[in-house]
Order: structure tokens, then sequence, then C-alpha cells
């Protein structure tokens, strides 16, 4: 068995994929930015040289998180719906699955890290992350809210460590995986 | 949800160890209860003779004599087991009901309770419990009131306590109380004065079906007070019973479509000319019926100015057309701009054309959140087309033959999984689902419905059902996206390999193993890709194989022309033609098509598209298309499902 199936690698990842969708789809339901959860402007991977995240939203190349952050305002305003429980778009997650796709991740690496953490530690993974769920559009808050249009959303997301936020474990807060990659499809 | 008989307050208060009452949380009431000198709980209804039903009865007043801490905590759980059975209406444990017997309770109707708000429900079981409590003390749980009776539901050794109490008066009634078999009857079933409901409903639904046009999806409720029927039922006598029945009649429309798209592909067009409506509040419901309306005529009404009409500024997004010739607001200087304003998917007001379909559009985009545009594939994948051969054999393969593709991409280090959403249990993949928001990424699950290595997934894959994935020229119903990425490592161990990912989404049509129907799945899937050891036999490798699984919903526009044949046209009363039968469900139809299987020779998809076509589910028509056009049928349409 190749370690990304090891057991911890797999427990790990699953820990880690819940707690991006956690966060991910809270964060765009609340209307928060999601582009610090991006690997772009993380101090490791720009001195490595890493090219920034490749996001694809139905299609459409978009060339940096923070103007997907502009999408998804644009998308959430309705500037004549007087009624905020109309305005929403809200993301329900029904799915998701994660798979390590390489347990011995090294881009940016500090050689302490290198040296700590061995491939079956459930640290220095590469995930592929998909997710699968409903979009609903003009909407509230809550679950069951009546709704304008709805769609099933699949977003595809590769994840590689915060080497930033995993060098401090004590550090709270910070993401400790980065987006590289996102593909959003909706029908 | 606290539930509605709390503890006996009484029974633990003087027990030094209140073993029960500690962590049942609902013990609000015991600061109420008094301990005398002995250690016995003394409570003042306790005290006083029975008086009937009085206002300042509470249920939780009334108190368990002498109870013991054991007993009251068995107690207690057993209330809250009886709330818990009663008030879902399911018998969750069946064991804990065998001993119940369902009591009947006539008399409540007669008697001075049954002014109260509740009924007079309350008082009744304070009465009866207070009644029966001789020997020990008795409790009765939650009462329902069905028609004139009451309904109990109780232990059978408390029953013949109740019983004894048949002929008591009650609060000025004699009470009529007797066994029954049950089961209690549900709310609205025929009793006295629900019979007279259910006539009204009738006579209201007779009123719509005739003013349901079919060929133009129109609901004709115009001049409502005129109407024959309306009148002799006096529905329209005042304003406000005019008001009531309009709801009525909303409300019944409602309850004759299964769903909202139904609703909505039925009834496209209103008419509410001549009502005499001052204001649309009178009718608002018509906005929480048919939000999705079409077109809407309310000429003829008094209508005096925009005020008038400002409760439905928010409402009916899509109405296209409008008439309100022959209302006072329409001499106002800013007629046709402000109502326009009001409706943007507006585009002919009286008659006349206020905007293009294109403008109307764009006007609705204002009011609600857009969807992203969708843009067709977007294939990054280098000068080499690698993804799109790739997907191309990918897909043959994976129809046809799954080992020879898993011994050409597949290696010991390849891991697949599938995920689904909610499924029905029938479904031939929840076992090997890894859906991680269902199984919890704790569960023993997530390891084992990984699956490592082309083995075992080869493995795996003979054992889910056959698949056939739409042809991959037409492009429009495939969205393929790939770019390639740093990062992966590289199978000499030594450095950083790049990878490619490919994200697929599509639908095929699948075969269910066990009842060999054939449904249309839609998909997501994605790959990546990797450099192969040396020796494979191809370069790359796949490293990773997620398939998420949903069902296939056809677009809106294909599901409403597909909604168009009556099937939930308010339909007459008997008097008139029978009602179209329901379309049976999944089931009865996989036991038709094993049927007309059995009976024609012809397999199981031929079947299904025999009965899915032209007869609509309707057998015996089946067989007949089929005896005619037995000639014509290809080979194939008797020879055994390619697997």
């Amino acid at each position: 068995m190749s370690a990304n199936s090891h057991e911890t690698n797999v427990r790990c990842s699953s820990e880690a994929a819940k707690t991006f969708v956690d966060w991910y789809y809270r964060a765009i339901n609340e209307g928060k930015p999601v582009a610090p959860g991006y690997v772009n402007g993380h101090a490791a991977y720009d001195r490595a040289g890493h090219p920034p995240a490749d996001i694809c939203i139905n299609g459409l190349v978009v060339a940096t998180p923070e103007e997907f952050d502009k999408l998804l305002e644009k998308q959430r305003q309705a500037p004549k719906q007087p009624d905020p429980n109309k305005k929403r778009v809200r993301y329900e997650v029904e799915a998701y699955d994660v798979h390590v796709i390489n347990a011995d991740y090294r881009f940016g690496a500090p050689q302490k890290m290198l040296d700590l953490h061995s491939p079956t530690d459930g640290m220095r993974m590469m995930m592929a992350l998909s997710v699968m769920g409903t979009v609903y559009f003009g909407t509230g808050r809550n679950k069951d809210d009546d709704y304008w249009e709805k769609q099933s959303f699949h977003d595809r997301f590769i994840l590689v460590p915060n080497w930033d936020s995993l060098e401090r474990p004590a550090a709270r807060g910070g993401r400790r995986y980065l987006v590289v990659s996102h593909n959003y499809r909706a029908n | 949800m606290a539930p509605p008989t709390g503890p006996r307050a009484g029974g633990h208060v003087n027990r030094p160890t209140v073993r029960g009452a500690r962590g049942a949380g609902v013990g609000k009431r015991r600061a109420t209860s008094r301990t005398d000198r002995d250690g016995d709980v003394s409570m003042d209804s306790m005290t006083k003779p029975p008086t009937g039903p009085s206002a300042l009865s509470t249920r939780g007043g009334r108190g368990a004599r002498g109870g013991r801490s054991a007993r009251s905590s068995s107690r207690l759980t057993q209330n809250i087991r009886n709330y818990v059975s009663e008030h879902d209406g399911a018998v969750r444990n069946p064991k804990a009901q065998f001993n119940k017997v369902f009591i009947r309770i006539h008399g409540l109707k007669d008697s001075k309770a049954a002014s109260n708000s509740d009924g007079g429900l309350r008082s009744l079981l304070d009465f009866l419990e207070r009644k029966s409590s001789h020997e020990r003390p008795i409790t009765f749980g939650k009462g329902v009131i069905r028609g004139d009776d009451v309904w109990l539901k109780v232990n059978q050794v408390d029953a013949h306590h109740l019983l004894k109490l048949n002929g008591f008066t009650f609060a000025g009634a004699p009470l009529v109380i007797e066994e029954s078999t049950g089961p209690i009857p549900e709310q609205g079933s025929t009793g006295g004065s629900e019979t007279k409901t259910s006539d009204t409903k009738e006579k209201l639904l007779a009123v719509l079906a005739s003013r349901y046009n079919i060929e133009q999806k129109l609901l004709d409720l115009s001049a409502l007070g005129a109407d024959q029927t309306l009148r002799t039922m006096g529905a329209f006598e005042n304003k406000a019973l005019a008001e009531k029945s309009f709801k009525a009649l909303m409300r019944l429309t409602a309850t004759r479509y299964d769903n909202a798209a139904e609703k909505e592909s039925a009834i496209q067009a209103v008419t509410l000319a001549n009502n005499d409506i001052l204001d649309v509040g009178e009718v608002f419901t018509l906005a929480q019926t048919l939000p999705r309306l079409r077109r809407l005529d309310l000429s003829g009404n008094q209508l005096q100015d925009f005020h008038k009409l400002s409760k439905w500024r928010h409402e009916f997004r899509l109405l296209e057309e409008l008439h309100l010739v022959g209302n006072p607001l329409t001499n106002l200087t800013n007629y046709p701009t402000q109502v326009i304003e009001s409706f943007p998917s507006l585009q002919i007001l009286d008659g006349h054309r206020v905007r293009t379909p294109e403008e109307a559009a764009e006007a609705l985009k204002a009011w609600f959140p857009v969807p992203f545009p969708r843009l067709p594939s977007n294939l990054r994948d280098g000068e080499n087309n690698v993804a799109s051969t790739f997907v191309a054999n990918f897909f043959t393969l994976y129809d046809h033959d799954r080992l020879a593709l898993v011994r050409q991409f597949y290696d010991a280090e390849s891991v697949f999984s599938l995920n689904m959403g909610t499924e029905p249990a029938s479904s031939p993949y929840p076992n090997y689902s890894r859906n991680l928001e269902i199984i919890g990424v704790r569960s023993p699950s997530a390891v084992q419905r990984l699956f490592s290595g082309g083995n075992v997934i080869a493995e795996l894959w003979a054992r889910l059902p056959a698949t056939r994935h739409i042809s991959l020229e037409q492009a429009g119903e495939w969205q393929i996206d790939c770019h390639t990425f740093p990062g992966l490592a590289d199978p000499s161990g030594q450095g950083i390999a790049t990878g490619l990912v490919i994200t697929v989404q599509s639908r095929f049509e699948e075969v269910d193993p066990t009842k060999q129907l054939v449904g249309t799945r839609a998909f997501s899937r994605s790959f990546v890709l990797g450099p192969s050891l040396p020796g494979a036999p191809h370069p790359y490798r796949v490293v990773s194989d997620e398939l998420s699984l949903r069902a296939w919903v056809p677009q809106q526009t294909s599901a409403t022309a597909q909604v168009a044949p009556a099937v939930a046209v308010p339909v007459p009363p008997p008097a008139a033609a029978p009602p179209a039968p329901p379309l049976p469900s999944d089931l009865e139809r996989a036991q038709m098509i094993l049927e007309l299987s059995n009976l024609t020779g012809m397999n199981a998809q031929y079947s299904e598209l025999c009965l899915a076509g032209l007869a609509n589910w309707d057998f015996n028509l089946a067989l007949r298309s089929f005896e005619e056009k037995k000639a014509e049928l290809p080979p194939e349409a008797f020879a055994a499902p390619t697997a």
C-alpha cells in the first residue's frame, strides 16, 4: 500500500477536508472573503516561486482569489430586492470526499518540516477534495427557506500544506491547508 | 421540546437522594410543592375537593400523592415515552405499545369547559386523572380531540380505572367513556362538523374545476361574486367572507399539485377581472399560491392608486402580461412607468408592449442573485491534448471493458472512491459511497470505502452497475475542465512532477443490476493524472479518481414541456369524467416492466421504452402497441442486456 492510502493519511486528510469544507462554505454563505484560503500571497510559497492558484468557475478562468471574491460579492447583489431573505446565495453541502495525491509533498517546504515529518505523518499531504451540493439563489439564511432558483454544484479543490501555519502548531487560526486549484461547475 | 407533563412535583422533593429528578431537566415546578411534617408532599390542589374544571388548574399542578423517587423517575420516563409516541403519531417502539388501549370519551363538547381555549381538553384530563387516582396516581398522557370525541391512549392497567368513570358528570355534561379498538382517527377525517367542511371543499373544488381552462393554462376567477354556486353557498355575502373564501380557493388550488413546478406549468394565467377589488391586499394570497404567474388580468376592478397595488410590489417577479383597464389608477399621470417598474418581467401592459424579452431579463437581474454564467469546457492540457485523449479512451472503456481500463491507467498507487448525496436504500451504490458528510470522517468506512490499487478497483468496478455514457460528440452535454499543476511526487522517488487535473461533468445511463432497470444519472468525476512508473503501458497513470453521483434532473425547459398533460388539473367531482389515474411509483413501474418483459420476450430496456413512450405507463396500451409494432422491432430488443 502506498503512502497515499496510509491509514494516518486517510484519517488526517478526512479531518482536514472537513475543516476546509466547514470553513469555506460558511465563509461564502456569510459573504466573508475566501481569498486567504488560497495559496496566493503566502510567504513560503511565494519564496519558492509557486504559480498562483488556478481558479476556474463554470469554465471561466479567474486570475486571483480576490477577483473570485468580487464575483461572489457581485452575485449576491440584488439592488432592487428589499428583502434580505431573498437576496442570499446559500450553498448546502451534501457530499464530499478527499484523496491524498502526494503524501510526500515538498514544494516550498522548509527543511525543518521535511526533517520532522515523514510521508505517513498526515502532515505533508497534497489532497484532491471534491464537494457536491445544492446552491440556492435568492434565499434566506436558513435551510428550507424559500428560494428563487437552485442549481446542483460540484467543487473540486487541490489542497497543499500551509507551511507558515504548520511550522507553528501552537499558533491558532490560520488555515492549515491552502487551495492551489479550484474548479467549480453548477447546473 | 419539553414534555407536556413535567415531573410530578411532589414525589421526590422530600427525598434527600433525588436520583430520579437529577438530570431530568424538567423540574421547573418543584418550587411550588410543600412538604408537611412527616415529609409527605401536600399540595393545595390535593386538599381541596375537586370542583370540576377551573381556569387556574394546570396539568403541572396535579400532584402525585406519596410518589417515590424511583417510581417517579420511571413514570417520568413513561410519560416522555408516551408523549413522544403520541406526538409524532408513529409507533417508534412497538414493544412499548403492546399494553396500550385506546379510550374514546364523548361529552366534552356539551360541557361548560368546551369554551376553554383548548376546547376543555386539559380540564377534562385533570378531572379524569383526579377521579381515577384513588389507589395510586394515574396519568393519562396527552389526549387529542377528534370531532366530538376525545381520544386517549392509556396503559392497560389504568384503563379500567378510567372506564369506571363512565357516566360521571363533567362540567354539567355526562361523559360516555368506552374502550375502542383505535387507531385514533386522523385530523380532518369524517366527523360531525367535518362532513360539512368536506362538502364545502367539494363545492369549491367544483367551482375551480369549472373555471380552469387547460389549453390556455388559465384559472378564470373573474366576477366571483356573480358565481351561482358561490352565491348559493353564501361564500361572497360580505367582504370578510369573500376574502376568506378567496383564501380557501387559493389553498385548494395549491393542494391540487404535488410540487411547485407542476403548479407553475399548469396555471400560467389568472383573471381576477370584475371583482370590485379595492386593494390587492384582499387577494394577496394569489401571490403566495402562484408566485410564478405569467399573465394576470385585473381589469374592471376598483384600484384607485398605486398604493392599492403596493402589496404586490415585490411579488410576481415573472409576470409578463398585466391588464388593468377599467381601474381608476389607469388615469393617473405616471401610470404606466410606475407599474412597469414594479414588475421586472412585465412585457405587455394593457395590450401594449412595454419591454422586450431581453430588457425584461435584464430588469429581473436587479432583483435576485444571478448564477455564474455557464461556459463550455475549459481544456488547458498543453500541446499533446492528453486530457481529451484520456477522457475519450476512459469513458469508452469504462462502458465496455473496465478491466482493460484498469490495466492501462491504474497501478498499485491509484485510488478510487465514489460518493453520493442521499439516495433511496435500494440504490446499488450506498455501501460504497464514501460521502464523508454522511459517514463521518472518523468512521471505519472512511478507510474501507477508499479503494486503493488497480486490482481492488477492478474488483469493485465489476460490481458496479453497467453504464452507457452519452457520446462525447455531444459537446454541449459534457463540461471538461483541466489544467496542469506542480507538486506531484515523481515515481522515481526523486523530485517534483507535474500533474494534470481533469474534472468532468456529464451523465450516463445505468442499468440497475438487480431490477434490470435503466435510469439516467448525473455525475462529476475528478481525475488526477501523474507520470507512470517505468515500464507501464502508458506514460501517465491515474493517481486519484473521485466519482460523485447524483440524481439526474432534466433542464428546466424540457421539464416544463414534459408536465404538459393533465396530470394534476383540478378535477371535477365524480359527475364528470373520472380523474386520470396517478402515474405509478418506481416499484410499480419495475413490476410493470418485468410483467411486459415476461409476456413479450423483450428485454427490460425495451420493455421500459415501450411502457414509458406513448402508453404513458398504461400496461394494456403498451401491450397493444407491442403487438402492432412487433415486426419492426430490432433483434436487440429481445437480446439479453449487455452488461
